[in-house]
Parts: structure tokens; sequence; C-alpha cells
């Protein structure tokens, strides 16, 4: 395998002024291989231990309707393990998951065959359409006979084990809705270890356990609906987007249902190719020593046709939009969102500094108009706060009085107008760039943290754009946070939520 | 049905191009891991305080960390360690500046933290490195001096009445992450009823204290012999350890306090207490005490607690309610020791209510297998490497972690022994060490199983 390519970020530190670059120094060191699989080294020498991530370039993103969380779900099943990880007798097995594989080849059949009898009709899921079919049944039930034969031949502990046993730790994997990722910190001389079992996954993974895996995306469902602010805040996620599956949550227990072996395939296939994945290291390696052993276990992958990426092209803000919640449990609230940019345009560094700097002033506002409630402004949608396409700034205000929610809309509109007419104090502003740093240097000091960010910035546009987005915060201004807030928060770019007491939903 | 054929081979036959040898086929090298030497970071004062300072220079950062060996059961006069923890959490060199110290810490956007268990306290401070010396000297006079008035006293009583006991509503406990901690507090509610670590100060114990009894808890307590430090991050540890001697010289010598030596709670024989919720899962906790561990114990016994049930991992009650079953995100075992009283080790889960008794019952089931029959070597091997070359090096993993978890061993122990054979004890662990550890530590008859939500079932 060739290199093709091997740059250092010290070439574009020199682009940037010395004390700024002294501040954000990343010596991140990169080689993309011929197939495309892209290689980051953060080297620590000396350090024993090295943080191992693999990042692709998949998420929610990338679903279709009716298949909404099943990239998280993919995240689940690529657990299962391999023909050579987790398997007593891998012959047997596999014509098992042929059998299955057929079978559930007749279950979408019949499915779309009796699709007038089960689609729901019904607005209000009044059990107006038929639930199953004989044919479903059976088909079911073979299914599950099948995999019951399949969980006979499993080798307990697939991949996980192999990582717990050679001390492996921090062993996680994560799904949102513009990344996927596998996480391991290990012993730096046993890091080979992370290139057999990831490689394997990448290419051979089987879905082993399909429908009881199936059963924890129910639960994590059921955990997060166990919080009333849950389903709100869906409802505010989809008022502020039209377009862009950023807005939309991890999936409804009906698309669990829906999941099928093929479409999980067709996004493994399509996703897991050298030219959409890249590996990052921090810790006691070198890029030389990475270089030949990720060419090892990755070089023989053929470059694939290149995924097609989501392009994020939400309709232009054309009108003001509000939601009513009536809610007796949750505490009345004012929230109003505004999109703004995603990582790689030039603004979009601004907003994490305005966060920061407008919540401590708009808290005082609120307070001095006589009005009892917690401030919160953010960015985050679902469990994120960046992305590499358009999302939102959400200024919410909890408060205590319903009473109060008029006025406080008022008052939070009022404020955010005269943002865009009036610069912030400057201290506000310094304190939050301070802040900003600090907590960019409490990431920095963690190599788990550190890299989850290079590989989520190589995710939303590249990991170069990183330390130019630290710099650009901390060059920002009074006035320029008066421009952006006067640019962005403008009626028809703008979102409200309240949420009164009232009638119990469903 | 050729067509059908090819879709199956889609389903069935990854892309397997290359030959990939197994694990442990790959001659991974033997663990050439060696722990920092405590000597290295350790600054011994002439009062006895103990230090442990490490530079970590990747970013201009400094924490600072005090360990002190006394907690919410050390104190002879109910409610003085709660009121303490209040004015340590609202600190201020004098109850009028307060605010002047909030201000500062805001002004330099440190990070502080105050957390007091039943027998110790830590008092953590990170800062960026501009502000160190000025930090330096706010955390050395809280730690020597801090201002402690009738205030800490009522704000103390009013944070420990009695709050609603809310399962069930938004604001309450019975939410997705925080529902199981509901449930572990109510185990522990159970499990130390009327025992001194159960026990809560009153609105009369409260009443009946003053600042100099409070202030008399922090003079016996805070003592140079009876705690530790840990400095790590973007400094010149010369410096700081020249900085320590300054800022600590002449300190109260006073006699170190003898921790207390408390009883196991009585035993009880197993028992289901139910706490109704409308929430859509149901959470449960069970389990028993746990007595003081004697060193030759700990390895077996981390080791049994891995393979049975280590958190979230590849483990035997993981395979047998979320691997086959799909019951659950997770079924974990916790080991939750004392530093010198009896400890907890309980096993914990949740899910859809209508599963939540097949979960207890599976559960159990590995309960009774691990003190019924020997490990196999696989799990042995598997949970030895994880513990001695995962989760020890971790704890070293730099300046930051090494520097606390010495200041945390010295402070326990009175010395590094412990980490210093842990590889050796665990590498030492044998078959019939698990099941020995099993038989005396997992009590089946004894557990006290906590059920937040769902239906009561038979035991």
């Amino acid at each position: 395998m060739r290199i093709i390519r091997h740059l250092s970020i010290l070439a574009v530190a020199l682009l940037v002024s010395p004390a700024i670059a002294q501040n954000y120094d990343l010596p991140i060191r990169e080689h993309v291989f011929e197939n495309g699989l892209r290689l980051l080294v953060i080297e620590r020498p000396g350090e024993q231990r090295v943080v191992s991530k693999i990042f692709t370039d998949m998420g929610a993103l990338n679903e279709t309707p009716g298949q909404f969380g099943a990239a998280h779900f993919l995240e689940h099943l690529m657990f299962k393990g391999t023909p050579t990880l987790g398997s007593t007798d891998w012959k047997r097995e596999k014509a098992l998951h042929q059998q299955i594989g057929v079978a559930e080849d007749a279950l979408i059949e019949e499915l779309n065959r009796s699709r007038n009898d089960l689609r729901q009709r019904g607005v209000f899921h009044d059990d107006q359409h038929q639930e199953t079919t004989p044919r479903l049944e059976e088909l079911r039930t073979l299914i599950d006979s099948l995999n019951q034969q399949v969980l006979e031949l499993n080798d307990e502990g697939p991949t996980k084990i192999w990582y717990q046993a050679y001390g492996g730790s921090r062993l996680t994997a994560t799904t949102e809705q513009e990344y996927m990722k596998f996480d391991l910190d290990l012993p730096a001389d046993r890091v080979e270890l992370f290139l057999r079992v990831e490689a394997d996954r990448m290419q051979n993974s089987v879905f082993r356990n399909f429908d009881a895996e199936r059963m924890i995306l129910v639960e994590q469902r059921l955990g997060d609906l166990n919080r009333a602010e849950t389903e709100y805040r869906e409802a505010m996620n989809s008022l502020v987007g039209r377009a862009s599956m950023v807005y939309v949550p991890e999936g409804y227990a009906n698309d669990f249902e829906q999941y099928t072996r093929r479409y999980q395939r067709e996004l493994y296939e399509t996703y897991f190719v050298p030219n959409n994945t890249t590996l990052i290291f921090i810790g006691g390696v070198t890029l030389e020593d990475m270089t030949p052993l990720v060419e090892k276990y990755f070089g023989h992958m053929q470059r694939r046709p290149e995924p097609a990426r989501y392009q994020g092209r939400e309709p232009l803000p054309s009108a003001e939009k509000r939601l009513n919640w009536r809610s007796d449990t949750l505490a009345p609230r004012v929230e109003i969102r505004y999109q703004v940019p995603g990582v790689g345009h030039p603004d979009r560094p601004g907003f994490d500094v305005l966060a920061e700097a407008f919540e401590a002033h708009l808290q005082s506002v609120v307070s001095a108009a006589g009005i009892e409630g917690k401030l919160d402004i953010n960015t985050r949608v679902v469990h994120t706060s960046r992305f590499g396409v358009p999302a939102s700034i959400n200024i919410e205000l909890v408060l205590k009085d319903a009473a109060q929610i008029a006025k406080a809309e008022n008052v939070l509109l009022d404020e955010l107008q005269r943002l865009g007419e009036e610069k912030l104090p400057a201290d506000d502003v310094a304190l939050a760039v301070k802040k900003l740093r600090t907590q960019w240097y409490r990431i920095a000091v963690d190599p788990n943290a550190l890299a989850f960010q290079i590989g989520h910035f190589q995710i939303m546009d590249s990991w170069q754009t990183l330390q130019p987005y630290l710099e650009a915060r901390d060059a920002t201004s009074e006035a320029d946070l008066r421009e952006l807030a006067g640019k962005y928060f403008v009626a028809r770019n703008r979102s409200i939520g309240v949420v009164l007491p009232g009638e119990s939903r469903p | 049905m050729k067509r059908l054929l090819l879709i199956a081979a889609l389903f069935a036959a990854p892309a397997f191009s290359q030959e990939l040898p197994h694990p442990r086929d790959m001659d991974l090298p033997e663990s050439n891991y060696t722990r920092p030497d405590p000597v290295d970071y350790q600054l011994v004062l002439e009062n006895g305080l103990i230090a442990y300072v490490a530079a970590a220079d990747q970013v201009p950062l400094v924490t600072m960390s005090a360990f002190i060996r006394a907690g919410k059961v050390s104190d002879d006069k109910q409610g003085s360690a709660e009121a303490l923890l209040d004015a340590l959490q609202n600190p201020g060199l004098s109850e009028t500046d307060r605010d002047d110290f909030k201000v500062t810490l805001k002004r330099m956007t440190a990070e502080f933290s105050v957390e007091m268990h039943d027998e110790w306290t830590e008092i953590t401070l990170n800062v960026p490195a501009e502000d160190l010396d000025e930090a330096l000297s706010m955390f050395t006079g809280l730690l020597r001096d801090p201002a402690i008035s009738a205030a800490n006293i009522e704000r103390a009583a009013s944070s420990a009445a009695p709050a609603d006991s809310d399962l069930g509503g938004e604001s309450g406990p019975a939410l997705y992450a925080g529902s199981l901690d509901a449930a572990v507090e109510r185990f522990y509610e159970i499990l130390y009823n009327k025992h001194p670590y159960g026990v809560q100060p009153t609105a009369q114990d409260f009443a009946d204290l003053d600042a100099a009894d409070v202030a008399g808890f922090h003079a016996s307590t805070f003592v140079p012999g009876n705690m530790t430090l840990a400095v790590a991050g973007n400094i010149d540890v010369d410096e700081i350890n020249g900085r320590l001697v300054d800022l600590f010289a002449g300190w109260n010598t006073a006699a170190v306090p003898k921790p207390k030596q408390l009883p196991s709670p009585a035993a009880a024989k197993t028992t289901l207490h139910h706490f109704p919720s409308d929430k859509l899962q149901a959470w449960l906790v069970f389990g028993h005490d746990l007595p003081q561990v004697p060193l030759e114990d700990q390895a077996a016994l981390e080791v049994m607690n891995y393979i049975l049930a280590g958190g979230h991992l590849w483990t035997r009650m993981t395979i047998e309610t979320r691997y086959k079953y799909g019951y659950t995100n997770d079924a974990s075992g916790f080991l939750e020791d004392k530093w010198f009283g009896p400890g907890g080790y309980n096993f914990r889960s949740y899910s859809r209510p209508e599963v939540i008794s097949e979960i207890y019952e599976n559960m159990m089931d590995e309960v009774i297998r691990i003190r019924s029959e020997e490990v196999t070597a696989k799990e042995l091997f598997v949970a030895k490497g994880a513990l001695a070359e995962g989760k020890f090096q971790v704890a070293y993993l730099d300046g930051y972690a090494a520097t606390r978890s010495f200041a945390v061993e010295r402070l326990r122990y009175g010395n590094h022994n412990r980490s210093a054979s842990y590889v050796e004890r665990i590498r030492g662990v044998a078959e019939d060490d698990v099941l020995k550890a099993a038989r005396k530590y997992l009590r089946p008859d004894e557990m006290q199983v906590v059920l937040v939500g769902g239906d009561a079932f038979p035991l």
C-alpha cells in the first residue's frame, strides 16, 4: 500500500501566531493509505498505553424513513462477532444464517403482500389494522428456532472478551447522527489486537442474536421515554428542522420492529469501507509503528465506491414556527431556537462564545425583570452539540410559575433583539473565551476525549479544522457576537416552544 | 431459488478475504508494565503531611486534591460532618468573603468539588496554570482554616430535611439514569437500617449543634497525619514542593484521630422490598453487606466478581440476561467496600417490567452457580488480564491519576504495599480460590432485593 499523503499539523501551525499555536498545539500526524483509509496519530513517547478509536462516516443521517435508529442498531450488531470470533462451528452456523436469510426474505415478501391489512391507518393508534398474519407468525417462529440453533454454536465473548483479556479498558461504542465509532484504551505494545479485531469487525461482522438485541433498543427507548422531557424535545427538534435527520431521534419502537437483516447488511456493506474510515491513536505509539501494522490488517481492503455522504440541505428559513406543548408533569418553560451553521462555516465557532457569554447576561436580565427561572443556552440536539450540518442554538428558560410564560417570552425576545444591536460587555466575552479555553484543556488532557474530538471534527469537516476552530473562538470579539446575533436571531429563523400546564397526553 | 440463495449468501458470507489469527495466537507480548514508583512523587513535610506531586505538561492546567480520613460517620456530635461539608462546599476564608471566593473561582474558570463519604472526604480544585499561585493559596487556606458559622449548620439542616419520596414523578429520582440510583439508595437504607452508616442527623441534632462543635470537628480531623495531597499538572515540581512546605509550615500537629471500626449490620433473610412507580421500566438491586475483606482474599474476590458480573462487560450475568434473551441493557455486580466497616455487595439491572422477575431469577442462578462449581480457565484468563493489565494500569495512567491513586492508598492503608503487590496477587488467583471467595462472600439466602417499579414477584 502506497502512502499518498503525509501531513503534519505543524505545517498548518506556521500560519497562525506563535502564542495561539502554543495554546492549541495538536501534533497530529496523518497517513492516508491508497485504499482511502485515514490514520491519525498523536505520539506520546514513554506512555505505556494507547487510546484507539475507529470512526465511520455514517449515522442516523444515512437512515431511511421507517428504519430510524438502524445505524445505532447496527453498532449493537457489530459486537456480535465474526466467523473467527464467536463461533464454535462456523460452517454449521453459516448454513443456519443462510436459512435465516431465506426466511427473512419470505417474511419481507409476506409483509409486502399483506401490507393493506397490516399498515397503520389510524391516527391515534386505535388498532384499526391487523397486527399479524398466520404466515408471518410461522416465519417468525422459524427464525426464532434457527436463532436458537445459532446460539448453541456461539462461543461466548465474540469480540469484547479479547479486549478484556488483554488489558483493554473503556470498551465503548457510540452512534450519533453523523458517525459511528468504536473505542478502546489498551497497553501500547498490544495495539495490534485493536487492528486485528476492528479490521475483522469492519469486514466480517455476523449479525448474531438479531432479535434479542432488538429488544435492547426497546429498553433504551423506554429509558428515554421515562423522561417527560423526551417527547417535548423530539417535537421541538422536528419543529426546527424540516429536512435534516439531525433533528430526528434514535428511532421509535415501531421502527425497531421493522428492522431487517437485509437493511442492516446494506448499511454495513455501503459505509464500512476503508475510504469512509478514520483510525485514531494517542499514546505510546508512533506513526512509523502504526503504518505497517495498519497496512497488515487493513491493507488488503479495496477502495470501494465512495458512499454518498449526507449533504445537509435544509430549506431556507422562511417563517417563525411555534410549538404549544401542554403537560402537567413538565415544568413550564419558554424555549427559543435559531438554526446555526455547521462546523466548517466561519460563523460556527462564535456561537460557542455567544452561548457562554450570553447565558449569564440573559439570566441576570430575566431575574431583573422579576421572572423566576433557570436559563440554559446550548447547541445540543439529541445528545450532540456540534454538527457538520446546520443545527440550532437553544435558549431554554424553565420557569417556576406558568403565569410568567408570556412575560418571559417577551423578555427573551427583546434581549435577543438587543444583542443584535448592542455589544455584550467586554468582560463577559473575555470570561467566556477563557472558560471555553479551559474547557478545551480539560478535554485535551484526556487522550480519550481528545481522540473523540479529532475524530468528530474529521467527520464534521476535517481534523484540520479543529485547531483553527479553537483559535477562532479565542479571537471572537463583542462586535462579532453582535454581528452573529443580528444575522441569525431573526424571526424567520426562529422556533419557539412553550410548555403550558394543561391536559395530560395519552 | 437461485436469487434467494444469492441473497442468503449476502446475509451469511461476509467478505472474509483475509486469514486473521485468533487473538490467542497473535503472540501478543507479555505485559511489561511497571507501576510508577510513589517515592518519585512523594513529599513528606515535617509535620507528617504527605503530598504526591507530578508534572503533566500536555495542557496548562493544574489539579490539586486533598483527601481527609474523616467523613459522615467520623463526628462525635451528630451533624458536625454535614455542617463542615457545607462550609467546604460554600467556601470562604471568612463569612464575609464567601461571595469573593465564588467570584474568584468563576474568574479562574475553576472546577471545584467537595465529596464527603462515610469515612473520608475529597476536595479538588482544577484551575488554569496561570491561576496556580492564587488557587494554591486559596486551597490551602480552605483546608487549614475554613470559615465556619451558624449559617453552615442552618444550611446543612435544611438540606438534610427529608425530601418527598417521589419515585414516579419527573422531578424525582425515577428517571432513566436516576432510578437505578434511587434503587441503590433504597438498598443501602435497608441494609444500614439503624446502623451508623444509615443514621442521618435529625433536626434536633442540628439544633443542638453550634459553630464551635463544627470547628472542633474540623480541627481534630483536618490534621497533617490524617490527610494526603495530590498536585499534578503544568507545574515545576520543585517549586510546588517548596510552596507546599511554606503553606503548611507550622500547621496543626494535633494527634491523628483513630477511625471508627463499625460492626456488620444484623444478617437478614432474603426479602423483597417493592417500591411502586408508574414509569415504563423497573429497577432491581439486590445484595447484602460485605464485611472487611482481608488482603489475602481481595484478589480472588475481585476476580470472582469480574467473572460473575463485572460492570457492563462480557460476564456471566450479562450473557444470561442480555445476550441470550435481550431482557436488559445491563446486569452488573458492585463490590463496594468501606475503609473500616462493612460495605455492600450488590447486583443491579433494569428492564421493561414484564421480564424483571426473569432477570432476577437468571442473575440469582449465576450467584448459585459460581458458588457451586469452579470457573473455567478461559474465564480466569480474561478476568486476570482485565484487572491486572486493564483496570490497574488505568489507575496510574498519567500524573493526575497516579498522584490521586497514591494519595488515596497512603491515607487508607498507610503504605503502598497493596498496589505494589496487586498484579502478582491477581496473577496468583486459581480456580479454587474463586470458588472459595464465592462461597465466603456471596450469601444467596441473605439477599435484600429492592425493586422499584413493576410488580412484586415471589422470590
